[in-house]
């Protein structure tokens, strides 16, 4: 209803005004739009009328000179054609860069501070001089054969029976056990190595203890065996 | 029947379109069709600086045309809006740098009004209308020109210009009335001089 009063007032006032110019304004507004007069209208606005025409014709020559020049213009003062298709490749060296930098950085304080696997430490510590890794554990499965056999290892106390590494602590084995038993299968061994003493009553050093262990050995059911070892406990 | 068209019309969307995009074509297309009206109602408004001044308003549409949206008559509604812009900072520029020696160099540079009305009598080129339309007062000079040189309606002119419709009625046609003073006068002063056959 409000819309329907408003339009009907619109509607109104816009007659009121249509019929309240005056015949020299409605030709004004004619002449003002470009429509032509008819060939009654007085000389005086007929006149006009060829002047306004005038100054609406079409191009000239002079007007349309530089045409060559404002293109040449507009494609120099265009903007650059889509930023984000630009930025697109760009990104992503950068943030590549950027995440292989990090995980440099934070490799390099692992192995600075030692905490990386052994394989890693060890490589980093020939590559950057960072800190070597600690020795390597090897602890005895259980259930394993101790008694030191073939390629008996130092990591093992001196091998059973082998009482100059445990009276003497020279760390040189002075007697050789001897296998009880000969048998037609024989087995060398040699090994190096740095040990513990463990808490096993064959061996238990008091102090600090070198062993060197050297022997042949044998056990029931396996023929014969020789085998070096070395061994250093600390206990 | 009507004296002065927009020469685009159905293909301006595309034009557009591809003079956005940067295609030099449809930009030749858009400047051939805008120049001319652009460059009268700049020499109305500020003579010889009608080349400066319109250049630097190719260089703000070759910037700003992919952020603008609507039809032919938005585009050139658009276009004068900044043309007007140039023209008042030229304005001010010139007044506080002038550079002619004497006080008001635009006399020097455009026929007096009786001339102008004889010379376009006898021969009218757009020169010498525009001519004869600049011997208004320049308000209602610049309306003349938005309104039949442009082909912007009362209502397009009024938001380029800053004042309501009626005022650029009225401007307008007491600009028509003076121009039509000036035409029978000279018609009648100057009967001998081979006017316009009426």
């Amino acid at each position: 209803m409000r819309v329907f009063t408003a339009s009907l007032a619109e509607m109104w006032f816009s007659a009121r005004r249509r019929s309240r110019l005056s015949p020299d304004e409605a030709t004004a507004e004619l002449m003002l739009a470009r429509r032509r007069l008819g060939q009654h209208a007085p000389a005086s606005q007929r006149t006009l009328e060829l002047v306004l025409a005038a100054a609406a014709g079409p191009a000239t020559g002079r007007e349309l000179a530089g045409e060559a020049a404002a293109v040449t213009a507009f494609l120099a003062a265009l903007p650059e054609p889509e930023p984000a298709r630009r930025r697109g490749p760009r990104r992503i060296p950068v943030l590549a860069v950027a995440f292989m930098f990090v995980a440099l950085v934070a490799l390099c304080g692992t192995a600075e501070a030692g905490a990386l696997p052994a394989p890693l430490q060890r490589l980093a510590h020939q590559a950057i001089n960072a800190p070597a890794p600690p020795p390597a554990m090897r602890v005895p499965r259980p259930g394993a054969d101790v008694t030191p056999g073939p390629g008996a290892s130092g990591t093992h106390p001196a091998p059973a029976g082998s009482g100059p590494s445990q009276e003497s602590r020279t760390g040189k084995p002075s007697t050789t056990p001897k296998p009880t038993h000969t048998s037609a299968s024989q087995g060398d061994g040699n090994g190096n190595g740095q040990g513990q003493p463990s808490a096993s009553a064959s061996a238990k050093p008091s102090a600090s203890t070198t062993d060197n262990g050297k022997g042949n050995g044998g056990t029931p059911g396996q023929g014969g065996g020789n085998g070096n070892g070395n061994g250093n406990g600390n206990g | 029947m009507l004296y002065g068209h927009f020469v685009l019309d159905g293909d301006f969307p595309d034009v557009l379109r591809l003079a956005a995009c940067g295609d030099a074509a449809a930009f030749a297309r858009l400047w051939r069709d805008t120049h001319p009206p652009l460059l009268r109602y700049l020499w109305v408004s500020v003579g010889d600086a009608a080349e400066d001044v319109a250049a630097d308003v190719w260089l703000d549409v070759a910037r700003r045309i992919g952020s603008f949206h609507g039809g032919e008559q938005e585009f050139r509604g658009w276009l004068f809006t900044m043309a007007r812009r140039k023209m008042i900072d030229r304005h001010r520029y010139e007044a506080r740098r002038p550079v002619s020696p004497t006080a008001d160099g635009e006399l020097f540079d455009r026929p007096a009004p009786d001339d102008t009305v004889a010379a376009a009598l006898e021969y009218i080129s757009t020169e010498t209308a525009l001519a004869l339309i600049a011997t208004l007062p320049r308000d209602q000079a610049e309306i003349v020109v938005l309104r039949v040189v442009v082909g912007l309606d009362a209502n397009a002119v009024a938001q380029i210009v800053g004042k309501s419709p009626g005022a650029v009625r009225v401007a307008a046609h007491r600009g028509l009335r003076t121009l039509r003073e000036r035409v029978a006068d000279a018609t009648v002063t100057s009967p001998g001089r081979g006017g316009v056959t009426l």
